[in-house]
């Protein structure tokens, strides 16, 4: 007989996560886990619900107890540089603040695997070039990031994201300084990022309606804890529309199929 | 224009600037000395021109460097545009350290640099030790903590100015205070100088990781910077180099907050670029500032009424400049 192997453990796996900001807790308990890779997991719920800070912890950012584990290993065991090679962080806002080329914010990206006094090879430079181009921002290369707009701001920090090229995405409301075009352009490109690369990404969205259009899992947290985690592609909408209403009140989903021919629920307050 | 172009042009501009003004600081001086003397090998002129103009220029060419180098590290590291070596304490605690040694060791030359770069160092490292104590280990807490430091330190130097003999200590303690290169001999500069180019050299090959530093601190550590350490001895770097430089010229002023600035405006987003033309505007900056200072008036005057006096008109072009960017 065949020795029983168990497979290693793969995905996204958060485990009774509580973060205290002085003897407050602001995440109590937190679990679920995403046994799969290559997914796009939404983080949702109304402002002070703890996404920011769950991200946070995940990131390593805040003290917490309780562990977040990437395909079995908690991040919470890693070195910075380790940590730095799993988990890409993408926050609200850059907090770059010097004048610098969209190029060189791009090659920040390759730090995790450059040494203390190594500067990026030409292979990486052309890597981040290629970067820039995936977001649409080829000819901004040598433009300065602060004279950037808001959006473009957001897509270089997604090619710098690319080119980190970590297993785990960590995205605190990346859409929160885009228009509609950007906006669709950026979760597109998160979408195909996550998907084609095999990768992870937990998405803190303020916005339930492109949640439910853009993300594969949805977590749904209230009061610091995990209210409901649902899957907007194969959860009936009834389901879905009385996880969300619990949450932000009064709302419908209503089934719709777009001019291209795709099912997609589209979200009406109440 | 490309910016590599500019770039080059300003650091071209910039050396060019720096070799005038040290061939300028090797030909003027208070004793005449011509290149026939030189050449001749007259033995006055071989003199004056190997123990003191010689040294002096060196040490206008390298602390300028120094200066100018370490307060484009502030400034990155703290994020902070007005940072200089003062908000961590370094030159509070140098003055401390130059009027303990006037007051209680000797007036030597000796004694005030080794005890003013321990003063400079000691304030700092306090600094560091606060804010690692403080929860949170924030760039804002080290800057509080540097303001403590520089309080505490200048409530010292109120004291020790108010110990001393009016005629000859307090008059000393002042003047060190004031910055002067008059009292760098040949004896005196092999210690400034080493520490500087070791130190600049460090900061030179970091210049990435200063970079990074220079974002919010949570992103620099998802990007694999160990902040923490590397804040440590980025800062150290910056402060051993301005602490060697004002342990034996006294307090220059200026010149670590202009030149950083001066070489953003110049250089744009060209990083490393803009630390290497920092340092040489510091170093053009300091040598016309102290030729001023030997040759203006009949008596040595100090350096910092030039370095500001020269500095501020240039700060103000670079800044209503027509066309300017925006950033």
């Amino acid at each position: 007989m065949m020795p029983q192997t168990t497979p290693p453990p793969v995905g996204l796996c958060v485990q009774d996560l509580t973060v205290r900001y002085g003897t407050a807790a602001v995440l109590q308990g937190v679990s679920f886990s995403v046994p799969v890779s290559g997914q796009l997991i939404g983080l949702l719920g109304v402002n002070g619900s703890g996404k920011t800070t769950l991200l946070k912890a995940a990131a390593g950012l805040l003290p917490h107890t309780g562990q977040c584990l990437l395909d079995g290993v908690p991040l919470e065991s890693l070195s910075t540089r380790r940590l730095a090679q799993t988990v890409s962080y993408i926050p609200q806002q850059s907090g770059i603040s010097v004048s610098l080329s969209a190029r060189e914010v791009v090659l920040m990206g390759f730090n995790p695997r450059l040494g203390v006094l190594q500067s990026p090879t030409a292979a990486m430079r052309a890597a981040a070039d290629e970067a820039l181009r995936t977001v649409g921002l080829a000819d901004k290369a040598g433009q300065d990031y602060l004279t950037l707009s808001g959006g473009e701001k957001q897509l270089c920090i997604l090619a710098r994201t690319i080119a980190e090229d970590a297993p785990l995405l960590l995205l605190d409301e990346p859409d929160s300084a885009l228009d509609l075009a950007n906006r669709s352009r950026m979760t597109a490109l998160l979408a195909q990022l996550v998907h084609t690369g095999g990768k992870t990404a937990l998405v803190c969205l303020h916005d339930p309606a492109l949640a439910l259009d853009s993300c594969d899992i949805l977590v749904v947290l209230q009061g610091g804890g995990v209210a409901a985690v649902l899957h907007p592609k194969t959860d009936p909408p009834a389901v879905l529309q009385a996880a969300l209403a619990a949450v932000y009140g009064p709302l419908e989903l209503l089934p719709v199929t777009d001019c291209r021919g795709r099912r997609r629920l589209a979200l009406l307050p109440l | 224009m490309n910016n590599r172009k500019r770039t080059a042009l300003c650091l071209l501009g910039a050396a060019l600037c720096v070799f005038m003004t040290f061939g300028a600081a090797l030909a003027l001086g208070r004793y005449p000395i011509t290149p026939a003397a030189l050449l001749a090998g007259d033995a006055m002129a071989v003199r004056t021109f190997t123990v003191l103009r010689l040294p002096r220029a060196v040490m206008a060419l390298i602390g300028g460097f120094g200066l100018g180098a370490a307060g484009f590290v502030y400034q990155t590291v703290f994020r902070n545009p007005l940072a200089s070596p003062d908000i961590i304490g370094v030159s509070s605690g140098a003055s401390v350290g130059a009027a303990f040694a006037i007051l209680f060791v000797s007036s030597g030359a000796l004694s005030t640099t080794v005890c003013a770069f321990a003063g400079g160092l000691a304030a700092v490292f306090l600094s560091l030790g606060l804010a690692a104590a403080a929860p949170g280990r924030s760039k804002m807490s080290l800057v509080l903590a540097g303001i403590a430091v520089h309080a505490l330190a200048q409530t010292l130097l109120m004291l020790l100015k108010l110990t001393a003999d009016p005629e000859k200590e307090l008059a000393s303690i002042e003047y060190w205070i004031m910055g002067s290169l008059a009292a760098v001999t040949r004896s005196r500069v092999w210690f400034p100088v080493p520490v500087v180019l070791v130190c600049c050299a460090a900061i030179f090959a970091l210049h990435r990781q200063a970079l990074l530093l220079s974002i919010e601190e949570g992103e620099a550590r998802l990007l694999g910077v160990r902040v923490g350490a590397m804040r440590l001895l980025l800062l150290t770097l910056a402060t051993m180099t301005v602490a060697a430089v004002v342990s034996v010229t006294g307090l220059i002023s200026f010149v670590g907050l202009l030149a950083p600035h001066s070489a953003r405006l110049l250089a744009g987003h060209n990083r490393h670029s803009a630390c290497l033309l920092s340092g040489l505007l510091g170093s053009a900056l300091l040598l016309a500032a102290d030729t001023l200072a030997k040759t203006a008036a009949s008596t040595e005057l100090p350096v910092s009424i030039f370095t500001s006096l020269l500095g501020v008109p240039f700060l103000l072009y670079l800044i209503l400049r027509p066309g300017r960017d925006a950033s």
